[in-house]
């Protein structure tokens, strides 16, 4: 009798789990303004598309981007902070509705997530003291090239260390312990955004630091769960109009200070 | 759910994950050993020594216990090259891990070396033993006997404690499965191996230190 009475419990407790859980993840575009709130996954690490301002709350180019989301669905928006290896689980585990998070658009990643259409994009080049000659990645055998976990420049600097070897890759978790390592002369050389020397700059020996050349040039998606055709359809459109409305180019030059790349659909 | 767990993609990376657990081996090892040296000396020098000794100790004690060891991390890998002190990921991750288990090490072994009796020590040095063999025969090896469970657990939390140093991009098995979860994008598969892998190292290591406290220990109080 105790047995079935613990059984029991069991049971519901694991039934009430499960309807929590349902309702809590919105698959549409329907459930998510019945549900009153846009669960968006960010990075705060990533400045200027996720940082937290002076009053430690999140703001930056993507932060804006999820808070103009949930103005044209008339929630509001919750954030959930996610480092760059976590955007992908933060789907799979449907913790999140959607992630902004410079999540560049990879055919390995559409493997297990969808991606909207491009709404920003930028380019991924090494940056290094002025002294440092480097010029190709086979300048920088013998060096100390740090970079972030699992980003675009993490494939392009591994590639580019296999065919060179004799290039050491230091991966870190996000963007500010790598800015950090460029600073304290941990590193001498790192692989990240084209805009990664306006926050180097703040630093005291920042004007020390220049763009040495051009990895690849990344489109940034918003990502949904696979296969969740509604939502990707919706955020599609919203963005088309955002684009037309040039409300991305603004964003870009307040964040970037300077303007998009050509954005290519698919 | 929509995903099916694929484990086949993982397996083949299965050497790299053996690389980064004999890493995570080494770093445990090596921050212990040094971190229990540093304990040692640490509760020696609290229980014992003047006060200009004990009281720099105990500084050192709440300082460490009071910050989070990935600050610490940060200091030895961010801070210190800005006043000249650089050093490898690797080996800032030893310096901090040693000196953060160190702290923890002193107080363990200060109860221990509070649990010996006065009348002992006293005993220890009417029989004409010096300061250094009463320290040594007397009140060490019954501090470390006293004292053993708590140590053999504070090691076992110093072996997980290595997971975090991929923060300053040392190698070691988590940042390794962090990278492999980046290639393959194989997650929960990874994960999961990664927690079967944890359980019985630490397992193995519970076991290790069981026998090591039978060897080490055998004598009757």
């Amino acid at each position: 009798m105790k047995f079935m009475k613990i059984a029991a419990a069991i049971g519901l407790a694991a039934a009430a789990l499960a309807t929590v859980s349902t309702t809590a993840f919105a698959q549409t575009v329907d459930e998510i303004i019945a549900r009153g709130k846009l669960i968006v996954a960010v990075d705060t690490t990533t400045p200027p598309y996720g940082f937290l301002d002076a009053d430690l709350k999140p703001t930056g180019f993507d932060i804006e981007v999820a808070n103009k989301m949930g103005e044209a669905l008339g929630v509001p928006v919750e954030f959930v902070t996610v480092t760059s290896p976590g955007r992908i689980p933060a789907l799979l585990n449907k913790q999140v509705d959607v992630v902004i998070s410079i999540f560049s658009i990879t055919p390995a990643r559409a493997i297990q997530i969808d991606y909207s259409i491009p709404y920003a994009g930028q380019s991924a080049v090494v940056i290094a003291p002025k002294s440092t000659e480097i010029k190709s990645a086979a300048d920088l055998v013998g060096k100390k090239v740090g970079l972030t976990r699992g980003t675009g420049e993490d494939g392009l600097l591994t590639a580019a260390a296999e065919a060179n070897p004799g290039i050491e890759i230091l991966r870190f978790d996000d963007y500010s312990s790598l800015l950090q390592a460029m600073v304290s002369g941990q590193i001498d050389a790192m692989g990240g955004g084209d805009y990664g020397e306006i926050y180097l700059k703040k630093a005291q020996n920042g004007d020390d630091f220049e763009q040495k050349y051009t990895l690849k040039t990344f489109y940034f998606g918003i990502g949904v769960a696979k296969g969740n055709d509604n939502l990707r359809q919706w955020i599609n459109t919203w963005l088309f109009v955002q684009k037309a409305d040039g409300v991305l180019e603004a964003l870009s030059m307040k964040y970037r200070n300077q303007p998009l790349p050509a954005l290519p659909v698919f | 759910m929509q995903t099916a767990l694929l484990f086949g993609p993982v397996f083949q990376h299965f050497d790299k994950l053996l690389i980064g657990l004999w890493q995570t081996i080494q770093l445990a090892t090596i921050s212990i050993v040094l971190g229990f040296i540093i304990g040692t000396l640490g509760a020696v020098g609290r229980s014992f020594g003047p006060r200009w000794v004990s009281w720099p100790i105990a500084a050192y004690v709440e300082l460490i216990r009071n910050t989070p060891l990935l600050i610490q991390l940060y200091f030895v890998y961010f801070t210190l090259p800005l006043i000249g002190f650089k050093f490898t990921s690797n080996t800032a991750a030893i310096i901090a891990l040693s000196i953060h288990l160190g702290a923890y090490i002193t107080e363990i072994m200060r109860a221990g070396v509070e649990s010996v009796s006065k009348g002992q020590i006293e005993a220890a040095r009417s029989l004409g033993l010096s300061q250094w063999q009463i320290i040594r025969l007397v009140v060490l090896k019954q501090a470390a006997r006293a004292v053993y469970p708590s140590l053999s657990a504070q090691f076992i939390l110093q072996l997980m404690g290595t997971s975090i140093v991929g923060a300053i991009a040392a190698e070691e098995l988590t940042a390794i499965a962090n990278n492999l979860v980046m290639q393959t994008f194989r997650s929960f598969e990874i994960y999961i191996l990664l927690a079967v892998i944890y359980f019985v190292v630490v397992q193995a290591a519970s076991l290790l230190f069981a026998l090591i406290g039978r060897v080490l220990f055998r004598w009757k109080v």
